[in-house]
This record gives C-alpha cells, structure tokens and sequence, in this order.
C-alpha cells in the first residue's frame, strides 16, 4: 500500500468566538476511500483544512503514519488537495498547471513530460494539454485538478466537495472514475462532502459530522442501516421516526407500544433494551410495503397498520406514498414503492385510498434510549 | 496565511505611509498649535493665535464661500451626472460612448483650466462668438468671478461623477422599471421610487469624490476665480508663501482634513452593510 | 405609440459631451490661428514654429514671424527651451514615480489582499486615506515636513517622494483590485503542491497580477504627468514640472504656443490611453 494511515486526535478548532470543532477524532487507514459527510457549516471543510495544513488546530494532534504533521506547512505535507472551485492557475495551460509540482522540484524535462502525459491519461484529458483553464468545461477543470494533485504521488489525496460544482450526470461519472483511480494507484483518499448518495456509493467508510462533532463512522451500510443517533437516522436518506416505550422483549425481538400507533414489532441486534424504557425506532419508508387488498400469509414478526394515502408523488422509477394511519390521522409515514414489472406492480395506488402497510420486524431499528 | 511573509510585503507600504503621511499630518497638527516665525517657520511656543485667527469674519466668509461653491457644483454636477450615466448603462455597446466622456479627464487639468480662460475671458471664445452672433455692447468679462469658479468646477468633476454612478447604475436590474410601471407609477416616478434608492451607494460615492476635491480646491480659483471667491485652498497657499503664517496655514488644513474626515465618515455610515447572521465554515 | 426610449437622457449626455469638448476644441482652434489673440484670424501653424523654435534655424523662426526683433525673437526660442525643459523634467518624474510607487504598491497590494498580520487593519486604513484628503493636504504637509523636520532642500526629488505619496494610494487601489478577481485557494493549491514563498510569488502572484501592475505603472504616470497641486508646494526653485510652467505661463499672460503645446498633450493622452488599454486587455487574456 503506498497511501498513509491519517489520525486526527481530538482535535478542536475555535474561530474567535465560534468552536468549528470540537474534539475530533478519526483513524483513517492506510489506502481507505474514507467519507467526511455532514450539511454545510458542520466543519467538515475546517477539518479538512487541517489535515491539509491551511489552518493551525486550536487543539489536538494530526499524524501522518504516527509522525506528527501539525508543525509542518502545507508545501511539506506528503498530501494534496483538490479543491471544491478547482483553484487552476489561470495563467498557465493544462500541461503547465499539471507539471507545477514537478516543475518546483526542477524535475528533468522528460521525465515531467512523459509524468504529465500519464496523469493526463488517468484522467482522460490527453489532447488538451495546451488549452489555458479558461477554455475548459468544469468538469475538465477538476479533472486537470486531480492530475494535478496527484502527480507528485503524494501519500493521501483531499478532496473538498470536488464534484458540488458540476452538473449531477457529470457528477456521477466523475465520482466513477475518481473510484477508479483510487483503486488503481491505493492511496488513501479523504472526501469531504454535503451529498449523501456520492459519500455512500464510493467509500469504504464515512464519518458524519454536525455542528462540528463527529457523529458515527462507519461503512455506508452501517451508516444508512444501523445510524448512531437521531441526526444521522434523519440525515442520511429519508425515514419514518417513531417513540415509544418496550412492552417486551424476546431474544432479539421487542415489542414496542409506539404513541399514535399502537404495539410494533422491532427486531435489534443489541439486547440491551429493557421493557419500560422510551425508544426512538425507525422503518425506512423503503421497507413498507404499500397494497390495496391485506396482504395474507404474514409471519407472526409483521407488523401491518391499515391507512389512507393523503399524498401521491410519482417519479419514474418509484412513486412516494405519504400516509395517514387509521389509528391516529394526525400522523404521516412515508412508503416509496419501486416500480417493477407491471406483473408484479399491482392495481395502481393514488390519492386518498384504503391501503394497507406492512413490513417486517427485521427491518425496524431502535435508535436510542430517550431520557424521561 | 500565517507566516511573515504578509509584513515582509506590506513593510515598504507601510513605512512610506508612517514616514511621508502619518508623521507630515500630525507635525501639521503639531504646528497649528505654535506661534509664527518672523520668516516663515514656527517659534517652538504654545499658541492659540492661529485658531483665534479662525474665528475673524474674513476667515468665516472664505470658508463660506468655499462651502457655497462646493455645494452648488456638485449639485450642478449631480443633475447633470445622473442622466448621463443613466443613459451610458441603458446603452448597449457603449465603450465610445464610455470614452467620450473619459477621455477630457485625462487631459492635464492646467490646461482645461486655460481652455476655459480662453473661453470666458474678455477677449476670449464666447465674446467673439456674441459679436459674430450680433452683440454690440461691451465685452462682457465673464472669467474671475463666482461662476467661473462653479462652471470649471462642473466641468472637472463631472468624469469623477459619471464613472461612480454608470458602473451603479450598470448594476441595478432594469425590470424593476418595468414592474413599478406595470403597478402603476410614472415614467418619472419609477425613477425616483424605484432607481435613486437602490442606486444610493453610487450616489453617496460620486457626491464624495466631487465635493471633497472641490472643498480643497486651489489651483481653479487661483486661476479663474478673484478674490471674491477665494477658496480654503488659497487661503492656505496665501498663508504658507505670502504671509509666512505657517501655524495658520496648519490650523486651516487641519479644518480641512477634518471636513474630509466627516465626509468619509458619513460616507462609511451610509454605505455600511446590514449586519448579517454569519455561518462560518471557513474563513 | 413607439418612444424612442430614453430620449431626455440621450439629449442630455450628447449636450454635455460637447461641454466636455468645447474646450479642447477651443484650443485646438486657437492652435492655428493665426494671431496672438483669441480672435480667430485666419490659419496657421507659426505657434507650432514658435512651440519647436529651439531645434529650428533661427532664420526660419525670423522668416515665420517677420514683424519680431531679434530679442523677442531669442524670447520665444528661451520659452520654447523652458517648455521642453519642463516636459523632460515633468516625464522624468512620472517614470521614477511610475516605478517606485508600481514596486511598493504591487507588494503591498500582495501581502493586503492575501495575507494576515499583525497591522493589516491599520495599514488598510492609513494606505487608502490620502486617496480622499484634498491634494493640498498632501502638498502642505510634505512641505513642512520636508522643510522644516527634515530640512531637505527643494528640488525635484522632494517632489518625486511628493507624487509617490500621492500615487501609492491608487496603484494599490488598482492591483487589489485585479487580484480581487483570483480567488484566494489558487495560492494554498500552490503551497500544497510544494511551492515555497518565493515560488508562489514569482510563478503564481507575479504572472497573474501584471496586468494590473501595468495598469497600476501607467495610472502612476498620468497622476504624475498631471499634477500641479502638490508639485508646485514641494518644488524647487528652478526646475518646474510641466504643470507648474504653464501655471506660470497662463499668470503672466498666456503666450500662444500653449495652444500648440496642449493640442500636442492631448493627442499624447487620447494615444497613450488607447495604447495602454488594449496592451492590457492583451496580456490580461
């Protein structure tokens, strides 16, 4: 593995009277493909900023396989970063901006030569070495500065929301190919995002982060799947949140009188949980099923709640379903239905109708305890 | 970014400002408190006298005048700047008509000054041009007086007024014209509801550049003003080289500076930003 | 109904377009008359004669001018060499100024708009200030100081540290603001990528702010070329600036090669403008 393993110890980063961090602390490993995700202002980009060495931390320790690298300025930091707004210097063409780094190190011209046309190459920019950044689509442009930061084949590659600037079908192929790229040369990358679905379909593990703390890390299933708090259940994609408190449990599996909803069956991993206590528990709309005739044959660890749908969003491939249950209308769940064969799709389900929604305990998940 | 680099960059700029500026204006401060040397120069003794010397009625009808002269112009200026900047941002393709109107204000400033000499004088353009059109009376002598001064005024700082305003009012979405008359308001009106209150900060901008230059003004009333209108300017260059009263001569730019001071401070006032709530991610 | 749109306006601007010109035509006019005075008696070009009269024969100069003697003649070729005298010192300063305030500027601009220190607040303050005090402030100021703390002797280049001052504060003006246009992470992608001080500065900041340095270089010398207020305060006694002389030439009544002279500043400026403006728009690409 050529990448570095990164630990960032409890760090913490005050601007005046603002605390952008707050006791981070993350062990990346040597060659992961490692996620910062959080919503804008979370101090994803100042963590960032950090480990690249822009900013001092007001506390705490940044190591680059166990050497400390806070002393150390920018320019002698084995890592580069590639920036959200591509920071291309205006005055010099795709084959200069590239060949910088290895032109400060007063590198032999050959070798920069056949160095530039590799990367260049990685990237899929050979023929425009000698268009000026003016001249270049965005996506271009962030190409030419992924060649450009890794050309000088640093130890670990940072990337601050590279993609946020370009259109979404761009996005994808891009983030395509920066996997590639990751897998191809191994070294660690760390990526700093606001999007869900880029953190989720490329990493090996991501770290949520809100109001500058860290709220879970760990692969995207564990994230999407079995989230750490509240923030994260409702961050990350989109979730039916519900309270109530255990009645009982049995092994695994907990009945839970949930307010408005009555008794639902939730299975968890941890057997922690005691009757009597308050849970925050969750179904991804996802999971329901939505029919308009009661499905039979249910196990006995179903639940099954009979509603009215009060809302019908089609989108192509699925249709979303908000839900008012028959035993409390005051309340909405959310039910999205992906559309399969006609076969198997069933009559069509629209604006207020009987349905009826089912899913199994399995895919319930309880949270947390609340406090009462 | 951290580091020394910043003062290494910044030390030349800021030694030339301390030495050649801050120290010059605080000895003027200094001297506006001492007596006058019998040739020139100060005799290292506390005096009020210049400052007394502020409150004479000649010092008061100077400083009125002075005011008079540059309130007038810049209004002059304003009304006629404002329509033509409104007219150059209307107007698509305008780098010509941009540069007709920049291009006298590159040209030195003595010799517009002369240009108007040759133009008001007694014998000069606008007398032959009255007697070609059929005026038979006397030659009208239309230069050292109080309007000469205003119009030569007018006539310099109207590049600094249009360029302020124009790249204003460039910036100001035309539709909202549109939508006030489309609620009902005049040509007229839209302008003036609309337009004027969102191009205030260029207004504020031009009205400073053309009033503070003209308050401190010298070298037109020397030239094509009389006595009678004689501005702080020449009161200061009369005091410095004439009257030898260089405490005088201190305590009158020390008035100006502190006019100067307030038009910037009112202009800072006028011009400040709504306080925002901030989100900091990184500075 | 179709309105010419913006008629009122459009008058206006083209009526004060010709009083920005009257003016310049005036002495352009005047340029070639061909007497003295400002009634317009038929053409000439003998001011233009009486303008170049030192590099021309002195017979010419006579066969030009038949009615003058022979001393008003050697007064108009002592005029002419003390017109010429003025613009050589007048360009003299305005490169030397051009030069000083374009390096102490452009640093200065560089370490304003890109770096953080101790005084930059300050320093932002006192650097733009003198931009709106009125000249004579400026010109007062330096005359005591130089005079009376300093005792340096006037001479021209009291008057170049004199239009420095007053130039430093717009050659700043101008290169922050070309700078304003890069954004700040093109310098921590060159520190990241291995760059040290001196390399961020000569193969990064140089390069994309010399358009406004240039800019910066030719508005230095157009203050300088153009100044009078504070020049004729800080002067010496016997080596005016070009201003400074037709100053003196206009109070002691305004002898006809002013309008040659001014015919040719104007074509200068209207030129050199042009010139510049297009160079810069080129290397700014």
């Amino acid at each position: 593995m050529k990448g570095s393993r990164v630990r960032v110890e409890v760090v913490a980063k005050w601007f005046d009277d603002f605390q952008a961090l707050k006791d981070v602390s993350l062990d990346i490993k040597k060659g992961e493909f490692f996620s910062i995700l959080g919503p804008s202002g979370c101090g994803k980009t100042t963590l960032l900023r950090i480990i690249a060495g822009f900013e001092d931390p007001s506390a705490g320790l940044v190591s680059l396989d166990d050497q400390n690298v806070v002393p150390l300025p920018p320019n002698k930091r084995p890592l580069n970063t590639v920036f959200q707004n591509y920071a291309l210097f205006p005055h010099l063409t795709v084959f200069d901006n590239v060949a910088f780094p290895l032109q400060l190190r007063r590198e032999n011209p050959k070798v920069i030569e056949t160095q530039v046309r590799k990367y260049l190459a990685m990237v899929h920019l050979n023929g425009h070495e000698e268009k000026k950044p003016g001249q270049l689509s965005g996506g271009m442009k962030q190409r030419v500065a992924i060649a450009r930061a890794l050309i000088s084949e640093p130890k670990v590659l940072l990337l601050d929301e590279p993609l946020s600037a370009l259109d979404a079908k761009l996005r994808q192929s891009l983030l395509m190919d920066l996997d590639f790229i990751h897998d191809a040369i191994g070294i660690t990358f760390i990526y700093v995002t606001h999007d869900q679905s880029e953190a989720l379909s490329v990493s090996d593990r991501v770290a949520v982060m809100n109001e500058g703390v860290v709220l879970q890390v760990g692969t995207p299933y564990q994230i999407y799947e079995q989230p750490a708090n509240p923030f994260v259940a409702r961050f990350i994609g989109e979730n039916n949140l519900l309270e109530g408190v255990i009645l009982s449990k049995n092994g695994f599996c907990y009945t839970i009188d949930t307010d408005g909803l009555g008794a639902l069956k939730v299975t968890s991993e941890s057997r922690l949980w005691e009757p009597g206590q308050r849970v925050l528990h969750t179904i991804r709309p996802e999971k329901i099923s939505i029919t308009k005739t009661k499905p039979g044959g249910l196990s006995k660890d179903y639940n099954l709640l009979p509603g009215r749908t009060f809302e019908s969003i089609y989108s192509g491939f699925q249709s979303k379903f908000f839900v008012h249950p028959e035993a409390n209308e005051k309340m909405q769940l959310k039910v999205f239905k992906q559309h399969e064969s006609f076969l198997e799709r069933g009559p069509d389900i629209s604006w207020d109708e009987e349905v009826f929604l089912s899913w199994d305990a399995d895919d319930g998940y309880i949270v947390e305890a609340i406090p009462q | 970014m951290k580091g020394r680099a910043g003062v290494l960059y910044t030390l030349p700029l800021m030694l030339w400002s301390c030495i050649f500026f801050i120290i010059p204006i605080i000895i003027v401060f200094i001297y506006s408190f001492l007596a006058k040397g019998l040739y020139g120069g100060v005799v290292w003794q506390f005096s009020l006298k210049a400052f007394s010397a502020l409150f004479s009625w000649s010092f008061f009808r100077v400083s009125l005048v002075t005011l008079l002269i540059a309130v007038l112009s810049t209004i002059l200026t304003l009304l006629i700047a404002l329509p033509v900047s409104y007219y150059l941002a209307r107007t698509k393709n305008n780098t010509l008509l941009l540069a007709l109107v920049v291009i006298p204000f590159w040209v030195n400033l003595l010799l517009r000054v002369y240009a108007w000499i040759a133009i008001l004088g007694r014998e000069g353009f606008l007398n032959h041009l009255m007697t070609f059109l059929g005026y038979r009376g006397e030659p009208v002598q239309f230069l050292f007086n109080f309007w000469a001064v205003v119009i030569v005024h007018v006539y310099t700082y109207l590049p600094y007024m249009i360029l302020p305003l124009y790249s204003n009012i460039e910036k100001f979405d035309f539709g909202l014209l549109e939508a006030a008359r489309d609620l009902g308001a005049t040509h007229m009106g839209s302008l003036v509801r609309v337009m004027l209150p969102n191009i205030k900060g260029g207004i504020v901008t031009a009205i400073l550049f053309a009033f503070i230059p003209t308050m401190g003004s010298y070298a037109i009333p020397d030239l094509v003003g009389s006595t009678n209108s004689h501005m702080l300017g020449n009161s200061i260059a009369y005091n410095i080289r004439t009257a030898n009263n260089w405490p005088l001569a201190s305590a009158i730019s020390l008035v100006l500076t502190l006019i100067s001071a307030l038009g910037i401070m009112i202009y800072f006032f006028l011009n400040r930003k709504p306080a925002r709530h901030k989100v900091r991610e990184a500075p | 109904m179709i309105k010419k749109p913006h008629a009122l306006s459009r008058r206006i601007y083209w009526l004060t377009v010709v009083f920005l010109f009257l003016p310049l035509a005036v002495l352009m006019l005047y340029s070639f008359n061909a007497s003295r005075s400002f009634k317009f008696s038929g053409f000439s070009i003998k001011w233009y004669y009486s303008l170049f009269s030192r590099w021309i024969a002195p017979e010419k100069i006579a066969a030009v001018f038949p009615e003058l003697g022979a001393r008003e003649l050697a007064q108009i070729v002592e005029r002419s060499k003390n017109i010429w005298t003025a613009v050589r010192n007048s360009f003299a300063i305005a490169f030397a100024t051009g030069l000083v305030s374009t390096v102490i500027g452009a640093l200065g601009a560089i370490g304003l708009s890109w770096y953080r220190f101790s005084y930059k607040k300050f320093l932002q303050g006192v650097s733009f200030v003198p931009l709106l005090l009125p000249e004579i402030i400026t010109g007062v100021s330096l005359l005591i100081f130089f005079s009376s703390i300093l005792r340096l002797k006037l001479s021209l280049i009291t008057v170049l540290i004199g239009h420095i001052s007053f130039c430093l504060p717009f050659v700043l003006l101008i290169i922050i603001a070309r700078l304003e246009e890069f954004d700040y992470s093109i310098i921590e992608a060159a520190r990241d990528l291995g760059a040290r001080e001196r390399d961020i500065l000569f193969r990064i900041i140089l390069p994309i702010s010399a358009p406004g340095i240039l800019a910066g270089f030719v508005g230095a010398l157009t203050l300088s070329l153009e100044d009078f207020v504070v020049t004729v305060f800080v002067q010496g006694a016997n080596s005016p600036t070009l201003p400074v002389f037709i100053h003196s030439l206009i109070k002691r009544g305004v002898p006809p090669e002013i309008n040659a002279l001014s015919v040719f500043l104007i074509l200068f400026t209207v030129v050199l403008i042009l010139s510049i403006r297009n160079f810069i728009k080129y290397i700014g690409k």
